[in-house]
């Protein structure tokens, strides 16, 4: 591949009305003094797709970042009035992306969301609990399984029914479920190293 | 979808059936309304239950669980003798007229063919009557006993009104009111769109209830014009991406069989000549001998006679500068499936309860919740070695070792109970980023390949799933780095070149390779027509083919437009300027029918509707959309379905198209509470049966139980009873009862049920409800309950799994699992 | 100025509950998680301190049409004559000059007056901070230029805002067309109420199948509240709060008034 990154024309994805503050079409003046101010005002909304249904409704999202840029906390997310598919419009689940990452609790503060998992972790056979590992161990032992048991299990000649030989190159003891919630680059690599290993047991949620 | 979701206000009537669009695809119905408000279009609705989408419906007519086939056979009947079909349409684009073996047959609920012991159909009598020349031979009259259009008059005289009503329940006014008002659409000057999603397809005829909408609308001329066609609302947010990457066991990306260990497949010329129809019957024996042949055209391929160059550029993709002709391109690289083997969902997870899998990947999924059988899926997971588990969180696969995993509502010997120290599988979880603190592009129903940004970073240590799955595969690659093993070689030899000069992941990388390049230069490849079985080009997915482009020294992933001006002159809301879709940035699918067959005429009353028509200045087909024909085929020339061979619309379908029957049949579900009176088998007679010990019979089991979603939650749950705000709208597991059912059990609004099957047994608050009617099936009055599927253990909302008590037994031919009908009991917690 | 005001046409709504969330996000409002009674409405129907609006679901039997389900948005109608505005001791109630009631939580001391006044039982306790909180129309959107959380997310247009006079004449034409295709009661609804509300509904039928009130009214004692009490003693409030006397019978009042409220679902 011969294409460097500086040849892709760089989008960015904010495009006029998501921008915008035109919903109206008019500013009024504030009446009342206690009105707070908008919290999202001068805050570039970045455009993603709804992770729930197929529809592919188009959501933007706000965040709060400090003089560098540097991500703070989430501020809003709701649907993009761009996107020709929903126009701005956005369901209970597609309205409910800030909860994805931020929450408010029980005493309105913002925090992250606690079911959100923050380190990889790790359950030994036969013990009760998880043990937080860091990522370099876990890649290392994974990598490490599907090697052992590949090469255990793997098959790469069989003979067929005209007595012939052919190559096969798989193992049926390696499985892999899932993916329909990935991005298609995601699903690409993931059939793409699959496929390498010789999986077959290689099933989506397609099938079900 | 064929056609696509702002499509939908261009329709005159939509028949939503096996989906509750309004709850589960919300904003289907922002098109819909519209379609009412502007064009009068009518909405109805047919389903079990009075949903959210029937609130919004003109029409609402109740069937029971697994009889649609019954359903749409009696309209196709009732269009046939009430001469409602498009005639002009059925005879142009449809196998209407073409004759068929005078070997092909049905009696007794089985098509010709049939092997009892194995369960499955000797499929070569499905097949055409073919001309000296290997041509179809047709009858434009349809008059000949043999053609397609009088076998399915034939094969439809039993599904008269009163009989059809007999087993779906529906009340006779309200099936007439839905055949009068769908079937109106087959005037030229009018439009109907099918919506449907896993009402339809999770039975074990799921895939020939499609083929029965297939049949309704290319008999109404509904195909490939704007406000009709057969639409999947596809139910993950890229599921249709995920399919098209072939992330299952039959393809490989780009919907290219998956090899097999056949004689059939054991190089390169051998599978080329198997996967390009028509292609066994030529004589070739090289590559370059066959790209002759394919130059010159041969009968009977259609579009899929390019198929050698989506594999030769396939394997490039995947094994770069090793995958050259010398080797067959690396083709003996490829896995080789069992050609004998079932590799699909339920399969996986028999041969996982056997012991026969060791590791598991869990990508963002949850077969605790969601798999069939759930009980038995949980204890399949306790015999894997290892088990890796990508997600946002610890949903309830990544935690089926944990003791809430075991509880149940009663105590039932036939349920496994396991506790975490009987449990060896070693569990690795790795926590994803969630869909906006990462990028990439994602396909929704309608084929729009939208791009997603950055939002936000990732929380703590969690990481996109593709930083996961590039070093995996850079680690794994660098453990086999010394082998010189050949069977090694698919890995050592894999092109795994995704970091930039930082080290880092470029996600640009992936997509130039998934999209296609030029070997020599690295530009990407305008379009698959480009593409080349010489190993010239690369392209991980030929269907993607043109969505990155080179213009004025930039590389545009098209993904990314953002352009939301409607293109079409008529305001069809094509919007083709916005994101991509595939093929080409087609967005209606046989768009050739849009227009008569003579290619310039629009039809009747319907000038507003052409998507494309012929030029004969230009010698090529213009308009608002991309052509799906060849784009400088003269109008008789110019197929409408070109994927298939014989280029129409098949109202029969031909051979291995299907795996039970070239019409749909009635069959019950696999659990019945009745007997099939419109033939002689009960169940599909290609269906496999996993487990016959877990029949339940309706002297047990005499309720039928469906499964389905509601808006507020999504799938298993994970994404949504995580959160707050939807755990409030939805906080508990229901089980939706009629007032009927529920006066008869003693049971209470808003108390506990527990309901059970031959799987299993569980807790759920009663939802006493209007919306559930029992059927008048036979004269005899049959119960149907609902219950949601989103619900486990684990999150801010949580409840039983209604998957443990759904059975082991798919569709014959996707082997998609029967969520939507089986039997049950139900009573007082 | 003009009303700026939603318009909500339950013959659109398909109940997703899109408003109900955006408007927690937008408003920061957390999660109040209650369990499942048999219904899908699972706040009874009604707000809370953290909850602005609610969809209620109505099913029942039509012996001609069958079985309905009948979907309505909920939520501070922003009446051009507040009855909450009216008995606030505190003066925490105005009127924006485009027609939204508007409550300061700065100046509220959460005595709960203005629940009881409410013809809709809308303004709520907020225990979490000693006060009251109800929908504000998004006054902080609106005076930017943008529309109200709610209306901006509903998927299928069902809600909409704008200038007040031009909703009413698309309410009329919507309820002209649903009179001639199968609604014949369809009717508006907050045109008249209460002297004129600042929410606008096109419903399918009569306003109670929905569980609105068809003449809602101001309860008598207010009148006497707000003409006589609150002008002269309404400074004592706060020292009666204190002594509790008067928030022992509120919190009696709407124990009561609660209790009708969440009798959910249908037996």
């Amino acid at each position: 591949m011969k294409v460097t990154r500086r040849q892709f024309l760089k989008v960015t994805g904010a495009t006029a009305a998501s921008f915008a503050l035109v919903d109206l079409g008019f500013n009024l003046q504030a009446t009342a003094s206690a009105v707070k101010e908008l919290r999202i005002k001068n805050v570039t909304p970045v455009p993603t797709v709804c992770p729930y249904c197929a529809s592919g409704c188009g959501l933007v999202v706000y965040s709060e970042r400090d003089a560098e840029g540097k991500f703070i906390r989430l501020l809003s997310v709701h649907g993009d009035p761009d996107n020709p598919i929903n126009q701005g419009g956005a369901c209970s689940k597609g309205a409910a992306m800030f909860n994805l990452r931020e929450i408010y609790d029980e005493h309105g503060e913002q925090i992250v969301n606690p079911k959100r998992v923050q380190k990889p972790l790790y359950r030994a056979p036969g013990t009760d609990k998880w043990l937080e590992k860091d990522w370099d161990w876990m890649l290392d032992q994974i990598a490490q399984r599907v090697k052992e048991t590949r090469d255990k299990s793997f098959i790469h000649k069989e003979t067929i029914a005209d007595g012939s030989e052919i190559i096969v190159n798989r193992t049926e003891r390696i499985a892999s479920i899932g993916g329909s919630g990935l991005d298609n680059e995601e699903c690409y690599l993931l059939s793409k190293l699959m496929r390498a290993l010789g999986v077959v047991y290689l099933e989506t949620q397609a099938r079900i | 979808m064929t056609n696509h979701i702002v499509d939908l206000k261009n329709t005159d009537c939509a028949l939503i059936m096996g989906s509750n669009a309004a709850e589960n695809h919300p904003i289907s119905m922002r098109w819909l309304l519209r379609a009412r408000e502007q064009r009068n279009a009518k909405i109805i609705h047919v389903d079990p239950r009075y949903t959210r989408t029937s609130a919004r419906a003109d029409i609402y007519a109740p069937l029971r669980s697994g009889t649609d086939i019954a359903f749409l056979g009696g309209m196709i009947k009732y269009i046939i003798d009430n001469e409602k079909y498009h005639k002009d349409y059925v005879l142009a684009y449809t196998n209407a007229s073409f004759l068929v073996k005078d070997e092909y047959g049905f009696e007794d609920g089985l098509f010709s063919g049939y092997d009892p012991e194995k369960r499955s159909y000797d499929v070569s009598s499905w097949d055409y009557q073919y001309d000296e020349n290997g041509l179809p031979i047709k009858d434009p009259t349809l008059q000949h006993p043999r053609c397609v259009f009088q076998l399915l008059k034939q094969h439809y005289e039993r599904y008269d009104i009163d009989t059809v009503c007999q087993i779906t329940g529906t009340p006779k006014k309200k099936y007439l009111e839905v055949l009068e008002a769908f079937s109106a659409t087959g005037a030229p000057d009018k439009t109907g769109t099918i919506m449907y999603a896993m009402g339809i397809t999770q039975h074990t005829v799921g895939s020939q209830n499609v083929r029965a909408f297939a049949i309704v609308q290319l008999l109404l001329g509904n195909m490939g014009r704007p406000g009709g066609g057969v639409n999947a609302l596809r139910g993950e947010n890229n599921v249709q991406g995920a399919t098209d990457m072939a992330l299952l066991f039959h393809i490989i990306p780009g919907y290219i069989d998956s090899p097999t260990n056949g004689a059939d497949n054991k190089d390169l010329l051998a599978y080329i000549r198997k996967a390009t129809p028509g292609a066994a019957k030529l004589q070739f024996n090289s590559l370059e001998e066959f790209r002759q042949l394919v130059a010159a055209g041969f009968p009977n391929s259609g579009f899929k006679i390019n198929t050698s160059k989506w594999m030769v550029s396939l394997l490039k993709a995947w094994w770069g500068d090793a995958a050259n002709a010398e080797n067959d391109f690396a083709y003996h690289y490829m896995p080789k499936r069992d050609a004998n083997k079932n590799y699909s969902h339920i399969a996986l997870f028999e041969a996982m309860h056997r012991g026969e899998i060791d590791g598991l990947f869990v990508n963002g999924t949850n077969p605790v919740v969601g798999g069939p059988n759930a009980n038995k899926e949980q204890e399949a997971l306790s015999k894997l070695k290892w088990m890796v588990s990508i997600d946002l969180w610890l949903n309830e696969t990544a935690d089926f070792w944990t003791y809430p995993a075991w509880q149940r509502p009663v105590e039932n010997e036939n349920v496994p109970k396991l506790a975490a120290n009987d449990i060896q599988t070693e569990v690795f979880f790795l926590p994803a980023a969630a869909v906006y603190e990462k990028e990439g592009t994602a396909s929704q129903t309608g084929r729009w390949v939208q791009y997603r940004w950055q939002g936000a970073d990732p929380v703590g240590e969690s990481k996109a799933d593709l930083w996961i799955y590039n070093e995996l595969g850079k680690r794994i690659k660098s453990l086999y780095a010394g082998s010189s093993k050949p069977e090694d070689e698919p890995i050592t030899q894999l092109a795994w070149n995704y970091d930039d000069e930082h080290g880092h992941d470029d996600i640009m990388k992936v997509a130039a390779e998934l999209c296609g390049f030029n070997v020599a230069d690295g530009l990407p490849v305008e379009g698959f027509a480009n593409l080349k079985d010489d190993g010239s080009t690369a392209c991980g997915c030929w269907v993607y083919c043109g969505a990155m482009t080179y213009k004025d020294g930039k590389v545009i992933y098209k993904p990314q437009l953002r352009d939301n001006k409607d293109n079409s002159k008529e305001g069809l809301g094509l919007f083709s300027n916005w994101a991509w879709a595939w093929p080409v940035n087609r967005r209606i699918v046989y768009n050739r029918c849009s227009i008569s067959p003579d290619g310039v005429t629009p039809w009747p009353g319907d000038e507003k509707r052409v998507l494309i028509r012929w030029d004969e200045a230009a010698g090529s087909w213009v308009g608002d959309d991309v052509c799906d024909t060849g784009k400088t085929s003269p109008p008789e020339k110019a197929m409408p379905f070109i994927m298939r061979p014989e280029g129409m619309g098949c109202i029969f379908a031909t051979k291995t198209s299907m795996k039970d029957g070239p019409f749909p049949e009635h069959y019950e579900p696999w659990e019945s509470p009745t007997a099939n009176t419109m033939n002689k088998q009960n169940l599909n007679p290609a269906t496999k049966v996993w487990e016959p010990d877990k029949q339940g019979t309706p002297d047990k089991y005499p309720i039928i139980a469906t499964t389905y979603r509601v808006v507020e939650h999504w799938q298993t749950g994970a994404l949504t009873r995580n959160l707050p705000w939807l755990a409030e709208l939805m906080p508990d597991m229901m089980v939706e009862i009629s007032e009927e059912l529920a006066r008869e059990k003693g049971i209470k609004n808003g108390r506990k049920v527990i309901v059970s099957t031959t799987r299993g047994d569980i807790e759920a608050v009663a939802c006493v409800t209007k919306r559930f009617k029992p059927f008048n099936i036979h004269g005899k009055q049959i119960h149907e309950i609902g219950l949601l599927w989103h619900y486990g253990f684990k999150g801010f909302a949580t409840g039983d799994p209604a998957n443990r008590l759904t059975p082991h037994v798919g569709c014959a031919n996707t082997m998609i699992p029967e969520y939507k009908a089986f039997l049950c009991d139900v009573r007082r917690a | 100025m003009a009303n700026l005001t939603n318009l909500y046409d339950v013959s659109k709504c398909t109940a997703c509950r899109g408003c109900m969330v955006a408007c927690k996000d937008w408003n920061q409002l957390p999660a109040v998680i209650e369990p499942f009674k048999g219904n899908y409405d699972t706040h009874g129907g009604d707000t809370n301190g953290d909850t602005f609006t609610v969809v209620r679901f109505i099913e029942g039997e039509d012996p001609v049409d069958g079985v309905f389900w009948n979907f309505l948005k909920y939520q501070c109608m922003h009446c051009f004559y507040p009855a909450c505005m009216k008995v606030c001791p505190q003066g925490a109630y105005s009127k924006t000059e485009w027609g939204a009631t508007f409550h300061d939580p700065e100046k509220c001391i959460g005595c709960q007056y203005c629940t009881y006044a409410c013809p809709f039982m809308i303004p709520k306790y907020r225990k979490r901070e000693d006060k009251i909180s109800k929908c504000t129309l998004c006054v902080d959107r609106v005076e930017e230029g943008l529309t109200p959380a709610c209306a901006r997310t509903c998927p299928t247009g069902a809600l909409k805002f704008g200038d007040r006079e031009e909703l009413l004449a698309e309410a009329e034409e919507r309820v002209k067309f649903l009179q001639a295709n199968g609604f014949p009661r369809a009717t508006i609804y907050g045109r008249v109420e209460l002297g004129g509300l600042n929410k606008l509904y096109v419903l399918t039928d009569s306003p109670d199948k929905f569980g609105l009130p068809v003449d809602p009214k101001v309860p008598g004692q207010i009148s006497f509240w707000q003409n006589w009490v609150q002008p002269y003693f309404g400074w004592l409030i706060p020292v009666a709060l204190a002594g509790s006397a008067v928030s022992f019978v509120t919190t009696r009042i709407l124990a009561n008034k609660n209790g009708d409220h969440t009798e959910g679902g249908h037996e």
